[in-house]
């Protein structure tokens, strides 16, 4: 079992992660944070919308969709079992 | 019941002033049930103000509680206290008063975690909040439970279970509040939520750098700017770059691993999660999964690639359909009663001015504000339906990507596509967004939406100067209306963001089943609202613009109409003598309306609008325009009535319809009107100015006249440029004519389409092609970042 760091946004329907950290010179960086968004944190891309963009994750137990523009500022590992 | 006190004597008055008035601040995630809870406790709420973050952002209900007064403070709703939106930072103000009164935090127990944050921050600062654990029904059957003693032992704060819908808890949760205990946590006092150690030492030197008191002496909002300071990146400060650093070696050496003091926001905002977590996991079970699989099931469906959108499309057709064509039946009534009204006062009331002013001044105004009532509660009686039970976020989500091109959140589809049917209601949809600027915005971008009321205009026009192929034309002239608004949006865009980043974050709500009762209450407030605030502005506008069109009362006329008729009754007899008198009647009250100092604005203008190729009586007729846009044209066919050749008005057939029709084209065309000339006219018709209950109500919402009069005359210039710019366009071919509409049509078209396909492969944007985390890369897609800090 190897892991690697994607970008939140380059995660596929139903694929899981562990937010290994956020872009702090995002603008929207500190909302992130707030809602939850912090190193350590499962998250699962749940769905995506008709047109690719935004896409819904959950987090902490409540569902949220995130646009490209916020899910490329934080980084995630996902553990290939392959 | 304070007046019965004070007739009393000085006594009982000192007693209310001794402290029997309490004010409870309350704050909590958006969509923890707030509200509800609010209105649970309070009843009738007695004022009501705009929605949050408009002008009033606060709302303010009282209760009675064995002879105390509580007064609720409903403030708007907040993830965290570091604002992200202007309302939000109206919550973080209202809590450097609310330390020293109460206040009330709602949780949602069903999603304890992330409600948790704000308390988590209130505590560092040293606010004690009363907790109320809302929505405890659906914790409670989602299989959580609780220990509350414990819970509120290791948070030091009173936690009561309550339940905003039906208002159970809400009797003992205002019965602790009637004791009054203030919501300052001694600083000595430490709860499992509170800032660590380190983090409170290092915050207390920011304090003293800037010459400010101890961490203990401080109060809750300078504590708090302190630990913005420790966790900002801005390192021109140099001693204060060494208390992060001290802070940074710090954490490093109890936490056992390197802590890097330039990743400070997100070190706090993971040590707040692992307090939480540790409260959450010492206290409660939480079931792992929110979501039910009904709820799953209905998203695969609701949300699917290829279904969604043609559900989503069927809903909104739905809506549309009940909302205008329903609503049509009613209007009808409305209309129908206040015309039978006028007839009735029209009789009744002796003949002369108050009784002009009295019919078509005030009755047909307060008809003209009535009337837009069933559309008004239509909508939100769907928009109500489809918020409660969690659709519209769905909705939002799938329709995100089209909307984000403007600049707009996907929530804004709802007002935008009812513009479609009529401005005013899709103004007042513009509350479904949280945002202020997102809510300027769309107020701004829909009466670029042609509504209904602008299609005669259309229709009349572009049958005279297009009779081949009038449904070309009409299209032409909404595709460059549409492009028009979608570069607009995109422009503003590109322009705010560079000030406010606004964040995208949509929640997606578990699905419910919306209650009666809270319908009700939403229709209620809206009906009354529209009325109240709105109405009086539209009301008073229609009033004005009646005064200009029937003022002066006599116009002096060029020459002695009723000797003319006379003397006509006298050499002529029979058809004759009815149509020479007609003709005299049609050019004397031309004559009168020329007089009217609407027409005399309508020629004070006209040097303006000269270049854009308009005569006088074009002018004119765009100022009732802004009443409603249908009057346009029949102002014009009043004006150009004498040039044509009378139609027999008593028969009203079709066919004879149709021969004023192309009479009034004839007169046009004699006076100049070329078909471009009219093209041009149709498009300033359509951009020039929103109809005044547009205006009313913008000005309601926005809450700003300024606001309301930039707009205008915006959509002024607008169209004024648009048109000008059309106009020397279509000079410059001389052959002017159905082509050059065709040419100008796929221009505008092929725009939209390739705006479209990019919009839909999703390139060209900072954020797709950026990879998050290099700063070089942000520093060249976001460039504005540095004037943030």
């Amino acid at each position: 079992m190897t892991t690697e760091i994607k970008l939140l946004a380059e995660l596929d329907e139903g694929m899981e992660g562990v937010i290994h950290n956020i872009d702090l010179d995002s603008p929207t960086a500190q909302r992130l944070l707030d809602l939850g968004f912090v190193p350590g944190t499962p998250i699962k891309a749940l769905r995506k919308a008709p047109m690719g963009d935004p896409v819904t994750y959950r987090i902490r137990g409540y569902e949220v969709g995130l646009r490209k523009s916020e899910s490329s500022s934080i980084a995630v590992e996902v553990s290939d079992n392959d | 019941m304070t007046k019965q006190k004070d007739s009393k004597g000085v006594v009982s008055a000192e007693e209310t002033l001794q402290g029997e008035h309490r004010k409870v601040y309350l704050l909590g995630n958006p969509n923890c049930g707030k509200t509800s809870l609010f209105n649970a406790i309070t009843g009738e709420r007695l004022h009501v103000g705009n929605w949050p973050g408009v002008t009033v952002s606060r709302i303010e209900g009282r209760k009675d509680v064995d002879g105390k007064i509580l007064s609720f403070v409903d403030l708007p709703g907040a993830y965290s206290l570091t604002p992200a939106s202007p309302e939000e930072k109206i919550v973080l103000q209202n809590m450097g008063l609310a330390w020293n009164e109460q206040v009330l935090n709602v949780v949602d127990a069903s999603n304890l975690n992330r409600n948790l944050l704000l308390t988590a921050q209130l505590l560092e600062i040293g606010i004690r909040p009363v907790i109320a654990l809302n929505c405890f029904d659906s914790f409670s059957a989602m299989g959580g439970t609780i220990d509350l003693k414990l819970f509120s032992n290791m948070t030091g704060c009173e936690v009561f279970p309550t339940v905003g819908r039906t208002g159970d808890g809400t009797v003992v949760l205002s019965e602790y509040l009637a004791q009054g205990k203030t919501a300052a946590l001694p600083s000595e006092e430490r709860t499992c939520l509170s800032l660590p150690e380190e983090w409170q030492k290092a915050a207390e030197k920011v304090l003293l750098l800037n010459g400010g008191k101890s961490w203990a002496a401080s109060e809750p909002l300078a504590r708090y700017d302190s630990i913005v300071k420790l966790t900002g990146r801005d390192t021109s400060d140099e001693k204060l770059t060494l208390v992060r650093r001290e802070l940074a070696e710090d954490l490093s050496k109890t936490l056992n691993r390197e802590v890097r003091e330039d990743n400070l926001a997100s070190e706090l905002a993971a040590d707040r999660y692992r307090r939480i977590g540790c409260v959450i996991s010492a206290t409660s079970q939480v079931p792992e999964k929110q979501m039910t699989p009904l709820h799953e099931k209905l998203d695969d469906v609701l949300t699917h690639r290829f279904w969604g959108f043609p559900i989503f499309l069927l809903i909104m057709a739905l809506v549309f359909w009940t909302t205008f064509s329903i609503g049509n039946i009613p209007m009808e009534w409305i209309e129908n009663s206040f015309a039978w009204l006028a007839e009735f006062f029209k009789n009744v009331l002796p003949k002369g001015l108050l009784a002009d002013l009295f019919v078509e001044g005030l009755i047909n105004g307060v008809g003209s504000v009535v009337v837009f009532l069933p559309n008004i509660l239509i909508l939100f009686f769907w928009i109500a339906l489809l918020e409660d039970s969690g659709y519209m976020s769905r909705a939002a989500f799938m329709v995100d990507r089209l909307m984000e091109g403007m600049g707009l959140h996907g929530r804004a589809f709802i007002p935008m596509i009812m513009g479609v049917g009529c401005n005013v209601p899709a103004v007042m949809a513009t509350r479904i967004l949280d945002d202020k600027f997102q809510r300027y915005l769309s107020m701004f971008l829909i009466p670029f939406v042609t509504c209904s009321a602008r299609l005669p205009v259309l229709v009349l026009l572009s049958g005279i100067f297009f009779p081949q192929n009038p449904a070309l034309c009409m299209f032409t002239l909404f595709a460059i209306n549409i492009l028009v608004m979608v570069l607009l949006g995109h422009f503003i865009h590109i322009f705010a963001e560079a000030k406010s980043p606004a964040p995208f974050m949509l929640e997606m709500p578990p699905y419910r089943f919306p209650t009666p009762k809270s319908l009700w209450n939403l229709l209620k407030d809206k009906a009354l609202d529209f009325l109240v605030k709105a109405g009086t502005v539209v009301l008073a506008g229609t009033v004005v613009i009646w005064v200009l069109q029937a003022f002066p009362r006599q116009v002096p006329l060029s020459f002695d109409y009723k000797a003319e008729v006379a003397a006509y009754e006298q050499t002529l007899d029979g058809e004759e003598l009815s149509s020479a008198i007609q003709e005299l009647e049609q050019r004397k009250t031309i004559e009168e309306l020329e007089g009217r100092y609407i027409a005399k604005i309508g020629k004070f203008f006209q040097p303006v609008m000269a270049p854009l190729g308009f005569t006088w009586r074009e002018t004119v007729s765009l100022i009732p325009g802004f009443l409603a846009k249908e009057t346009v044209v029949s102002v014009l066919n009043i004006l150009y009535m004498p040039m044509s050749s009378p139609a027999d008005s008593e028969e009203l057939s079709p066919e004879a319809e149709q021969a004023q029709v192309t009479d009034l084209g004839d007169a046009m065309r004699k006076n100049g009107i070329t078909p471009l000339k009219a093209f041009v006219f149709m498009l300033f018709t359509l951009l020039y100015i929103p109809c005044i209950a547009t205006v009313g109500v913008v000005w309601r919402e926005s809450g700003s006249a300024a606001f309301t009069l930039l707009t205008l005359l915006c959509y002024f210039m607008i169209a004024y440029g648009v048109s000008f710019a059309t106009l020397k366009i279509g000079q410059a071919d001389p052959t002017f004519n159905e082509l050059g509409v065709i040419f100008l049509g796929l221009l505008a078209l092929a725009f939209i389409l390739s705006k479209l396909v990019r919009a839909i492969k999703g390139s060209g944007r900072p954020g797709a092609a950026c990879s998050g985390n290099c700063s070089a890369c942000h520093a060249v897609c976001a460039p504005s970042e540095d004037e943030l800090n």
